[in-house]
């Protein structure tokens, strides 16, 4: 996987979802921009055109809300910060009393998101190297963690939620953006190694997130499937209607103020 | 890295503070160095303003 999104990286086309031919979703849209989808996400103009070319991989499902919803000196994690997308339109809502601090373990999406940074004149975005399910970040030390469409990804998603907890200031909030199972993966896209990759195989239902979710300490966990998600993940893959059991959500959780323990 | 992220990295074994050793500064920002865990002396480089903050096993890779 990270090999993948390391090629995508080094690749100068900002393609959408995946642009190379070998790949899992190479679509019939493979040919459009990057911003096209992500306006049909939710993303309008002003923010599109806000940000340097090149940061928009058009390798999420869309996090809009969650980025409307930061306010002015908050200190942000963006999990999974590819070439920095929404870590940059996370900075214009934080402002520089706030901070915003994208994790990514692909060194090539690390140096771009780099380079974007310098290129947009981004003054309070950082980017480093880690991992989710290790992150390198301080206990309580931010206030919003924001991830789009990452953490399906993850094969340990119960200790990346752990992880999450850990460094969220008590009061803090998850908001995030991912794809959800809305039914059983059908076997030969289980089998099929590519399709990992593309947000399918390591999604998980919401039942089993809240589980998940719950057993962090998270409280007010809330996942709400995007019923317009299905024109941009039906284009995923050119193999599979992946609609037919996938959906984008947000999936906002909170941790309590007072520690409950 | 800025000098300023300090207070908010850790060792992302053990999570413990991390100390700065910088080789390399341009205007408040860290461009080359190490950060080494105070507690379980794991080393971590920045290269080109970029802390690799990767678990060592994933390193490799990188």
């Amino acid at each position: 996987m990270r090999e993948r999104y390391a090629r995508i990286a080094t690749e100068e086309r900002a393609g959408d979802c995946c642009s190379t031919d070998d790949s899992c979703c190479s679509s019939a849209e493979a040919t459009a921009p990057a911003d096209e989808t992500a306006r049909k996400l939710g993303y309008s103009d002003a923010e599109l055109s806000s940000v340097t070319e090149g940061a928009n991989l058009g390798l999420g499902c869309g996090n809009p809300q969650a980025i409307a919803s930061l306010d002015a000196g908050d200190s942000v994690l963006d999990l999974g910060s590819g070439a920095g997308f929404d870590c940059f339109l996370a900075a214009r809502e934080v402002g520089d009393a706030g901070r915003v601090i994208g994790v990514d373990m692909t060194p090539e999406m690390v140096e771009k998101a780099r380079e974007n940074a310098r290129e947009n004149g981004t003054d309070n975005v950082e980017f480093r190297l880690g991992e989710i399910e290790h992150l390198p970040v301080a206990d309580a030390s931010v206030d919003v963690i924001i991830s789009n469409c990452v953490v399906n990804l993850s094969p340990e998603k119960p200790q990346v939620f752990e992880e999450a907890f850990r460094v969220l200031r008590p009061g803090g909030r998850l908001a995030i953006s991912d794809v959800v199972l809305t039914a059983e993966v059908p076997a030969d896209v289980r089998a099929d190694p590519e399709s990992v990759a593309s947000c399918v195989a390591g999604a998980s239902t919401i039942d089993r997130l809240e589980t998940m979710l719950a057993a962090a300490g998270f409280t007010s966990v809330d996942i709400a499937p995007k019923d317009d998600s299905e024109e941009v993940i039906r284009d995923w893959d050119d193999e599979y209607d992946v609609s037919e059991f996938l959906v984008a959500a947000a999936i906002t959780a909170r941790k309590p103020e007072v520690d409950g323990e | 890295m800025k000098e300023s992220l300090m207070e908010i990295v850790c060792c992302p074994m053990d999570k413990h503070d991390l100390e700065l050793d910088a080789d390399e500064r341009d205007d408040g920002e860290i461009i080359s160095g190490t950060l080494t865990c105070t507690d379980c002396g794991e080393s971590y480089p920045i290269e080109d303003g970029i802390p690799n903050l990767l678990p060592p096993d994933m390193r490799d890779g990188a």
